[in-house]
């Protein structure tokens, strides 16, 4: 790949990442051999007074930070923080912009808390579900799209949301001049599963729950740890697994560096483009991808695919590779609700350990004699 | 001097044919991955390794065919309109076909993705996109004939046809603020189009639709010869307008429709093409301009396939941005040049 120098800059920055913070008060869990450090929060304690720092909580930028201070409801304001993003905790109503805010609550039973969604449709939680049918949580919208009026009315301790690019802190600009405290999350941008994982500490000190949020990080991460080191110890090949599917013509490839690339080499799979190191996925053509992927032994996340008729409709070329032939395909859309929402991009966010067991389970069935995935379906 | 402009017409005819030839073969010698131009050829007469076989005649023979096809349809489509307008600015665009493909598309996208949830595949993609398309050009092209049929200005038509473009354009504006992320990726993926995606059974469709319109296109050359003098000239020498005008307007549509509903909306190609052909060919003949632009058209959109490949190392450039990006300044700089000489396009 010629890699352009902003590109190789960005990556570098990327990389670099986990080094820097872990100076800072870096929220460590323990894997063995590693340790892993979610990448852009951190959490000082002073007193009573906690205070996050989200550092980039976007794609492209180097230098954001956004401080919030986490004060208790009874606590008098203290002048300093005046003119400071204060969150008074622990919150009792919150508008998550993210189904996986409320899989953060729900594991840390405060789905309670949550008075608006945004995106309702996407939502799988069968409990929120129901609330969402009968009308109890509203949807408030999207980006640009936002029912602001009605967010005000639900009258939140706090909105989270998540950005995509600055544009995206410009929307919420309004809302937060209309009084709505504002929380920029940027779980989804971590890359390695027990980092995003380990936000929950962010949403324990939100609800007042940190033992608990503690307790899961520490069963979590436990049992990935084990688990990966045991693959490691286990595992005699590693097949080739080929990641995603093509828009047309184009296929976005995600980085070596990327969540879904790091799952595969811990559950014992040797991902194709092991050599891509980007911040972001990159375009490349169907023809180069469909080259490399003739090696592949094993195929995972074919885009929203639930049968392999999708695949062979969507390309009939994709139907020759060796994969597809094989039948090795598999879809991370086992638990989909009818309106679109898929568990795996909210629960998942919280139990890597099993996403990790599913994954390994495609990859090396031998190893896990009787188990049936959670989140994964073979495509038929 | 006519024996002469012959001559000269016939070598330019020579030139533009070997040219388009050594492209086509280019096209398929030059792809994203890297393949020895021996083992493609061995493909080509299926003697080639199994993978590159797969690579040459699956990938870059029907994509290389689909580029011949589109940049034919969509400059002879430009010509018609050009002429028929006597408008230089004139091309597809006019007659609505782009923004009305890209209004059935995006209403497909908005409508039913909820239920499929719209990412990179599903089952809305293959025939549905098309069928969308081929909905949405119709729709339009079926409301600027019965407009045509009934207003006898042909600027009237003209205006028209670019109010409706911009209505449409509105309407899509509305349905991408609506929508959301995936829905916005997989609509701007098909604005930026795409030749490598046909499978044969699309790349025989296009080859069947495009060719009736050729064909329409070619019948059409006395009257459209007769439509540079004006249209009351035309009417003298007993043009019947009314049905030129209808054939004219099937025939581009047919064209223009049917590449923007397999390849997306080609900017640029149906208003330049016209213009480089006439400079080459220094007529105003349709009889000369129509193979001539089925030429030229086809050779232009070959080598903007060509440089969109040539990043390497797997990348590609989305097809439309190079037709603009190197198709303008070479327009500019013939029209610059040539104004210098004092003639007019």
């Amino acid at each position: 790949m010629r890699a352009s120098g902003l590109t190789v800059f960005i990556a570098f920055f990327i990389l670099s990442c986990g080094n820097r913070n872990t100076v800072g008060v870096g929220q460590k869990v323990d894997t063995g051999e590693s340790s892993v450090t979610a990448c852009r929060f951190t959490i000082e304690t002073t007193g009573d007074i906690n205070t996050v720092r989200i550092l980039n909580p976007w794609q492209d930028t180097e230098s954001t930070e956004l401080v919030y201070y986490l004060l208790p409801r009874k606590m008098m304001l203290p002048d300093s923080l005046r003119e400071r993003t204060v969150i008074r905790v622990p919150v009792e109503r919150v508008v998550c912009m993210s189904t996986t805010h409320l899989a953060m609550l729900g594991a840390l039973d405060a789905t309670g808390t949550v008075v608006g969604i945004s995106g309702t449709d996407l939502v799988y939680d069968p409990e929120i579900r129901s609330l969402i049918d009968s009308g109890v949580i509203p949807d408030v919208g999207y980006e640009n799209n936002l029912d602001k009026e009605l967010i005000v009315s639900l009258n939140p301790d706090l909105l989270i949301a998540y950005g995509v690019s600055p544009a995206s802190a410009e929307y919420l600009r309004k809302l937060s001049e209309m009084g709505v405290t504002v929380m920029f999350d940027a779980d989804y941008l971590e890359e390695h599963p027990l980092a995003r994982c380990e936000w929950l500490k962010v949403f324990g000190l939100l609800t007042g729950k940190m033992e608990i949020a503690d307790s899961i990080i520490g069963a979590v991460s436990r049992s990935y740890t084990e688990l990966a080191d045991s693959l490691k110890r286990m595992v005699t090949g590693r097949p080739r697994v080929l990641l995603g599917a093509p828009w047309e013509d184009v296929w976005y490839v995600p980085p070596s560096n990327s969540f879904a690339a790091r799952l595969i080499e811990d559950a014992g799979g040797s991902y194709l483009f092991a050599d891509l190191v980007t911040p972001n996925a990159v375009p490349f053509s169907m023809e180069s991808v469909f080259s490399r992927a003739t090696e592949a032994g094993v195929w995972l996340n074919p885009g929203s695919a639930i049968s392999l008729g999708d695949i062979r409709q969507a390309d009939y070329r994709l139907a020759q590779l060796p994969v597809f032939e094989s039948g090795r395909v598999w879809n991370n859309n086992a638990r989909v609700q009818r309106s679109g929402g898929n568990d795996y991009w909210e629960s998942g966010v919280v139990h890597p350990d099993i996403i990790l067991r599913d994954m390994a389970s495609l990859l090396h069935p031998e190893l896990f004699p009787g188990y049936s995935p959670v989140y994964y379906r073979i495509l038929q | 001097m006519a024996g002469r402009a012959n001559i000269s017409v016939a070598l330019t005819f020579l030139i533009l044919g070997l040219l388009l030839a050594l492209l086509f073969v280019l096209d398929i010698l030059i792809g994203s991955t890297r393949l020895e131009a021996s083992d493609v050829f061995r493909s080509l007469f299926g003697q080639g390794t199994a993978h590159g076989e797969i690579i040459v005649m699956q990938f870059r023979l029907p994509k290389a065919v689909t580029a011949v096809i589109a940049g034919a349809a969509m400059s002879v489509s430009g010509l018609l309109m050009q002429t028929l307008f006597r408008n230089p600015l004139a091309g597809p665009d006019v007659l609505g076909v782009s923004s009305g493909a890209g209004l059935g598309v995006a209403l497909m996208i908005l409508t039913l993705s909820p239920v499929f949830e719209f990412s990179s595949l599903n089952p809305l993609h293959g025939w549905s996109l098309i069928i969308a398309a081929c909905a949405g050009a119709g729709a339009v092209m079926v409301i600027i004939m019965a407009v045509s049929a009934r207003v006898r200005d042909i600027m009237t038509v003209l205006i028209i046809g670019i109010l409706l473009a911009s209505a449409i354009s509105s309407v899509v504006s509305l349905l991408q603020y609506f929508s959301n992320e995936s829905m916005l990726k997989t609509y701007v993926i098909w604005t930026m189009g795409n030749l490598g995606n046909l499978s044969p059974v699309q790349v025989r469709v296009l080859l069947a639709a495009s060719s009736t319109g050729l064909i329409m296109a070619f019948m059409q050359v006395k009257p459209l010869n007769a439509l540079l003098m004006g249209e009351t000239f035309s009417r003298s020498v007993g043009v019947n307008m009314k049905r030129t005008r209808i054939a004219l307007f099937a025939s581009a549509s047919i064209l223009a429709g049917s590449v923007t509903a397999f390849c997306g909306p080609l900017a640029f190609i149906g208003i330049a093409v016209p213009h480089i052909t006439r400079l080459l060919f220094s007529t105003s003949d349709h009889k000369v301009l129509v193979p001539g632009v089925i030429l030229t058209g086809a050779t232009v959109v070959l080598l903007s396939d060509i440089v969109s490949a040539l990043p390497g190392g797997g990348h590609i450039i989305p097809v439309n941005t190079v037709t603009s990006l190197i198709g303008i300044p070479v327009v500019l700089w013939i029209i610059a040049g040539k104004n210098m000489m004092g003639r007019k396009i």
